[in-house]
């Protein structure tokens, strides 16, 4: 039996550190110092979270960075509900990227099953993740274009995604939460006339992240806004624990499809694109450059697939999978998400829903990066290295 | 024959506007406040164009429901749901102040009506300006009512009794005080060439030669940007930054002092536009390459290049917020007093020698 | 400088829009998109297992004569689990989305009538 008043006393000590008042040491203002709440409500938020900025004149002095407010419970929901059922559930995790959130669970689930699916679905899954990738990349840029006040680079950006969304919608039938993959394979195969169109759609996207990238680096009114500003050196990068876009463009090259590769990333043949210095100016460069080389992957991966069965032979099911048991055991599989390294860790116990679920996002750790980058800087850049940080706040908060 | 109808005629207009009958004061009222009315219906069109024409830089449809298929009568029904909105007045604000700020703003826009020439009448070889008054320190005037309007925004900030407000009035002051210099000794430049204050004077210096914009062409940037930044537009606009300061300056307004407050920075627009083409455009001069034509200049045509031109620069004005992002204000700053400053300098030194040479 | 922004944008106003006029030009979507549910009277054998797939509980099985579903489209996520599992595929989708926008939460409870589309 615990001690209530222990208890008592335990949430009097977590609830302090929460509680907004003047006795904490962020809190303790000079007279030429100001309070300033980058607040849960905001017009240019992706999602509630709160940054008290104490500021003086206009530099930043320091930061408190508070989240959880979007909080839905996912990875308890996923205890009750049958591994089938959690699949549309992890696709709303982070809805932008929700083909990255599906593979990462399905793969867990199929290691704990000790099956592997056939060479054409893991084709068919490799182009679903780059087609994800190059439209959550298009739109965190654009989002980015916005908080530094140039609308115009968003709506171009928002136009070349149509097609991209149009070509997932053909496979999959849904814009944002596809549900594609099942255990073993995928749900539908790729229809008829789609590798003429996804051919051009490519050629255009390439074409016009040429035009983009030309854009950004030669304005100067740009360079000013970016170059030297929101830096994380490669020491401060591995200390706080990122991965992704952001990490690279720090200089070090991590990619989860080189490190742990699974599905037939081995047979094609990609660069892994870095940056310099970590500036904002350099995690929007990689970023651009990930789209262009991921159109390069969809097309080596198009001229590469084969016809063949989507299921493997031993699964009688096929894409009707069933509540079944699953072995127990535990599975770890990471898989690269447009923001970093996903993981679901699945504990199982035997039954048929799992044992428990623990989601590894990567948009917790770039959140976290956010209160050192913060320290003397303007008001003005503390959205434009947020933003340049593209991490979803529904994945944060899960 | 002709000098006996010119007497009839303007016996006529001095005893329907003149000091002469009872009625002469009220029917310069109407006219003011129908000149007054005019140059809202131009911003109307302003705002129109800039929708329209940042429509299509976007690829997209701008207004197209309402008044037609282009939309025109879209700020009417704008302004419409702004007059029906609650007016709300949070509870802690200085209220003479935060009260007095749209006013102020709308006020001094308009007071830049009075002495600018919005194009020519000629009529039998004499140039009538279509301006309300003509005085000799005219464009003294307009620069010095045009600064008035950031006391309005510096009301508004610091009335709301809100952080943003507050952090957003001081960018303001900021941003005003570097480009009011520059835009001033680019105004001082023109007028040193000219030898006079008085913009129609201006205008007519340029008919001769050429337009100030080619032989000034330093001035002429320095005075674009200036006026840029004047007017408080992308990339100048960090008082009303919708990314940091929620609404800047215009958090805490809602309804139809919002609406007096948007239009006042539209009337701006207008204005300073005018003020851009008749200083370095022109004004209602013809074209050099188009003098060969031999189109006789009588009626209207001036006033109808004047607004060919003017619309031209409007449509660069709108062309230049949407096509850049915003700066910082410490490199606006930089900007303003480090690079423009000096070489206003520049172009005064210049412009003293070109006064030297100048044929009247 | 900056003239590489400018020229950019002036050359995309002679291009033509992509906007869609809302309710006058209607979506295209594709073939395989997941809107609203229809049912096969004749393939339909009540076997209920579309209702214990899925995940929201949005499906109840009622009686009709025999066994149909009953859909309650305020709650659907429109994942197509149900369709998926479907041994006869009796239950399929179709391309129809506007129909979910309604005032009224309650007639979003599509009996089994209505997905027939027998009735109204």
């Amino acid at each position: 039996m615990v001690n209530k008043h222990d208890v008592k006393k335990r949430m009097r000590q977590l609830a302090a550190d929460y509680i907004h008042e003047p006795q904490q040491e962020a809190y303790k203002l000079d007279d030429t110092e100001m309070m300033l709440h980058i607040g849960p409500q905001n017009p240019i938020q992706p999602g509630p979270f709160l940054i008290d900025l104490k500021i003086s004149g206009e530099t930043v002095r320091d930061s408190k960075l508070y989240m959880g407010y979007g909080h839905k419970g996912i990875e308890k929901i996923l205890e009750s509900l049958t591994y089938i059922q959690g699949l549309p559930i992890t696709d709303r995790m982070c809805y932008l990227s929700s083909l990255s959130n599906n593979e990462a669970y399905v793969s867990s689930v199929e290691r704990l099953l000790d099956i592997e699916p056939p060479e054409r679905s893991q084709y068919i899954r490799v182009i679903m993740q780059e087609l994800s990738r190059i439209q959550s990349h298009l739109l965190g840029t654009g989002e980015y274009a916005t908080d530094l006040g140039f609308v115009t680079m968003f709506l171009f950006m928002i136009r070349e995604r149509e097609y991209v969304l149009g070509l997932i919608e053909d496979i999959t039938g849904a814009r944002i939460t596809h549900c594609f993959p099942r255990f073993g394979g995928v749900r539908e195969d790729l229809p008829e006339g789609w590798r003429e169109k996804a051919i051009d759609v490519l050629a255009m996207i390439n074409e016009k992240c040429e035009t983009y990238k030309e854009l950004f680096s030669s304005d100067r009114t740009y360079r000013m806004r970016t170059v030297g500003i929101g830096t994380l050196t490669k020491e401060d990068v591995i200390k706080v624990g990122l991965t992704g876009p952001a990490l690279r463009a720090a200089g070090i090259d991590y990619d989860v499809r080189k490190v742990y590769p699974t599905l037939t990333y081995p047979d094609i043949d990609f660069k892994v694109q870095t940056g310099n210095n970590g500036d904002i100016f350099d995690r929007i460069m990689v970023r651009i450059n990930e789209i262009q080389e991921s159109c390069w992957i969809i097309e080596q991966a198009l001229d590469q697939i084969k016809p063949g069965p989507l299921f493997p032979d031993e699964l009688p099911y096929g894409r009707r999978t069933p509540s079944m048991r699953v072995p127990p055991g535990e599975a770890y599989v990471p898989v690269e998400d447009p923001r970093g390294e996903i993981a679901i860790y699945i504990v199982s116990d035997g039954t048929d829903k799992p044992y428990r679920v623990k989601v590894r996002g990567p948009s917790f750790a770039l959140m976290q990066g956010l209160p050192p980058m913060l320290e003397n800087v303007y008001i003005a850049d503390v959205p434009a290295i947020a933003a340049s940080m593209d991490s979803c706040n529904s994945e944060v908060d899960r | 024959m002709l000098e006996e109808q010119m007497d009839i005629l303007l016996g006529l207009l001095y005893t329907i506007f003149g000091n002469e009958n009872w009625w002469g004061p009220w029917i310069r009222g109407v006219v003011g406040l129908c000149a007054m009315g005019a140059i809202m219906v131009s911003a109307m069109f302003a705002v129109w164009l800039e929708r329209k024409y940042a429509s299509d830089i976007q690829s997209r449809i701008g207004p197209n429901r309402v008044g037609g298929r282009y939309g025109l009568l879209q700020l009417i029904a704008d302004a419409i749901k702004l007059f029906a909105k609650e007016d709300l007045k949070p509870d802690k604000v200085d209220t003479p102040v935060w009260v007095g700020a749209p006013i102020l703003m709308f006020g001094s826009a308009l007071l830049m009506l009075i002495a600018i020439p919005f194009g020519a009448f000629v009529f039998n070889g004499t140039t009538y300006p279509l301006a309300v008054t003509q005085f000799d320190i005219s464009i003294l005037y307009l620069e010095a009512v045009s600064a008035i309007g950031i006391i309005g925004i510096f009301m508004a900030g610091w009335g709301s009794n809100n952080k943003f407000s507050v952090i957003a009035a001081f960018r303001n002051i900021a941003r005003m005080i570097g480009y009011e210099v520059a835009l001033g000794l680019t105004i001082v430049s023109v007028v040193i060439v000219t030898g006079s204050l008085n913009i129609v004077d201006i205008v007519e210096a340029q008919r001769s030669v050429v337009w100030f914009a080619f032989v000034m062409p330093l001035g002429f940037m320095i005075f674009g940007v200036s006026l840029i930044a004047d007017m408080g537009r992308i990339p100048f606009d960090q008082n009303e930054a919708e990314e940091e300061l929620i609404a800047g300056w215009g958090t805490e307004y809602s309804g139809m002092r919002f609406g007096l407050a948007y239009f006042a920075e539209y009337i701006h627009m207008v204005l300073g536009s005018c003020i851009a083409v008749l200083i370095f455009l022109g004004g209602w001069n013809m074209p050099g390459f188009l003098v060969d034509l031999n189109i006789p200049l009588i009626g209207l045509l001036p006033a109808g290049i004047f607004l060919a031109k003017w619309v031209l620069v409007m449509m660069f004005v709108i062309l230049i917020r949407w096509a850049l992002p915003r700066i910082r204000i410490d490199q606006v700053t930089s900007i303003g007093w480090k690079i423009l400053f000096p070489l206003a300098m520049v172009n005064l030194v210049w412009a003293a020698m070109l006064g030297l040479v100048w044929p009247w | 400088m900056v003239l590489k922004n400018f020229e950019e944008m002036v050359k995309n106003t002679f291009r033509p829009s992509v906007t869609r006029l809302c309710p006058e030009v209607p979506t295209e979507v594709s073939d395989r998109y997941r809107g609203m549910h229809k049912l096969d009277r004749d393939k339909c054998i009540g076997c209920g297992i579309c209702a214990g797939t899925c995940p929201t509980r949005a499906i109840r099985i009622v009686r009709h004569g025999r066994w149909f579903p009953m859909i309650d489209f305020g709650h659907c996520m429109f994942c197509g689990l149900c369709v998926d599992q479907c041994p006869n595929e009796a239950l399929t989708m179709t391309k129809e989305y506007i129909e979910v926008i309604s005032p009224d939460r309650y007639a979003l409870i599509y009996g089994p009538a209505q997905l027939m589309g027998e009735e109204d």
